[in-house]
């Protein structure tokens, strides 16, 4: 244990050694991801792999931690602002960036130990779920939203998808009805409003989380959780749902079909 | 070849509960893990789904061996990996802690019945796992290939993570 991790020598004798053999995916590299990457660097994770197709604009500047004035003026790809940032906390790390949606590299996401999904859309999320139990790689989402009304609201939430555990759709954060109203809505433009503060509580709790699966400071299992963030009144608590479905057998992921590749070939 | 064999951290505890019971005369007992493949970008995820355990008269009374089974163990894992399209992966245990290895008969044995499963998946690796206390290790056999690999990384996927093998 070198000095530069001494404030978190109660993980373990063995934590830094660990954090730094581990491959991180970050899927999304905003408002969310952008904090994912940085913290997960601080705490010393060595090895990413980082998705996102998009560049850096104007509008991002509000929440993308790294990003720069020059970042939205020169167009830099999401994924190479975080890997500039990864590399200044840590030049070691070994980083993939992939300006590329995450479906057209599953191996890469594959290779990696644990997943952050950091997506707008129902849709998404559940491709992004159903291709993290197949190669059997816990799932750690997060997201946010900004509700119209009068007043305006904020809410969001960390959920993690543990392989033989209960999926999104067990603990009903996913349900069919939000998959068909969102294909509804297929092709509505529209950025949604996102600001960074929601986008940190929810990021750096869903880093604790991670480190809590790799070195558990305490006994509680984070193995399956959905916490439910109220933007309003600052809390983040168990949603209730989660409490109807944590007990639930799995039954959309159970089988041996639904593991690897299904075109495998040698 | 970079091989990481991963599986529940509920079943590796299944696994242990088994392989710890004692036998009416077996000195050690034995199972199967059925598991499926997949490919990364740093070499081939063999993913364990399925664990069959041996029932205890598919032992053989064979004082020579710690554990030794009959060919109904082999045709029930066969059988297995036939109906599933499964790569099998035999397990046993050494009752202690660190990283365990395999004993000059577990490697003659399993050089033997390891390359049988290709008669019913030709295309999966197939291959061993012996686990400890606290550590587990492992060979596979790829297709078309006659040597072995070691397997590089063995990872319990649960709450907490358990890395029991890890060389890269």
């Amino acid at each position: 244990m070198n000095g530069r991790f001494s404030r978190q020598s109660f993980l373990g004798a063995n934590s830094e050694f660990l954090f730094r053999s581990v491959r991180a995916a970050i899927v999304g590299l905003g408002g969310g991801g952008s904090h994912i990457a940085q913290h997960s660097a601080h705490v010393g994770i060595g090895r990413f792999a980082l998705f996102d197709p998009d560049t850096t604009e104007f509008p991002n500047l509000n929440r993308t931690v790294g990003a720069t004035f020059e970042d939205a003026i020169s167009k830099t790809p999401k994924v190479i602002v975080a890997e500039r940032m990864i590399k200044g906390i840590n030049p070691y790390a070994e980083v993939w960036p992939m300006q590329l949606e995450w479906q057209k590299d599953f191996e890469s996401l594959r290779a990696c130990d644990v997943v952050f999904g950091c997506l707008d859309g129902f849709s998404r999320r559940a491709q992004l779920e159903e291709s993290c139990r197949r190669a059997m790689i816990p799932l750690i989402d997060i997201g946010m939203d900004v509700h119209k009304g009068e007043p305006y609201s904020i809410s969001g939430q960390v959920v993690v998808s543990m392989p033989e555990k209960p999926c999104f759709k067990c603990l009903g954060f996913i349900r069919d009805k939000d998959l068909d109203d969102e294909g509804r809505r297929y092709g509505e433009a529209g950025g949604n409003p996102q600001v960074v503060w929601s986008n940190g509580v929810l990021a750096s709790t869903a880093v604790g989380i991670f480190i809590q699966l790799l070195a558990p400071w305490c006994p509680i299992s984070p193995g399956s959780a959905f916490l439910g963030y109220d933007g309003d009144r600052f809390t983040l608590e168990h949603d209730a749902r989660f409490a109807v479905g944590v007990n639930h057998n799995c039954e959309h992921f159970g089988s041996i079909g639904d593991l690897g590749d299904p075109f495998w070939k040698p | 070849m970079n091989i990481h064999f991963k599986l529940s951290s509920a079943m590796l505890n299944h696994v242990i509960g088994d392989l710890v019971r004692p036998h009416p005369f077996a000195a050690e007992r034995a199972g199967f893990i059925g598991c499926k493949v997949s490919r990364s970008r740093e070499g081939i995820l063999i993913l364990g789904h399925t664990y069959m355990t041996l029932q205890d008269n598919w032992y053989t009374d064979d004082q020579r061996y710690g554990c030794f089974f009959n060919a109904d163990a082999m045709r029930a894992a066969m059988q297995f990996a036939l109906t599933n399209d499964a790569s099998m992966f035999h397990v046993h245990m050494h009752e202690h802690m660190g990283l365990p290895w395999f004993s000059r008969i577990d490697l003659r044995e399993s050089s033997k019945f390891v390359p049988d499963f290709w008669n019913v998946r030709p295309n999966l690796p197939h291959g061993t796992l012996v686990v400890s206390k606290d550590s587990a290790a492992g060979l596979c056999w790829y297709p078309s290939e006659n040597k072995p690999n070691r397997i590089s990384r063995i990872t319990a996927v649960g709450f907490p993570m358990k890395f029991l093998e890890r060389l890269t």
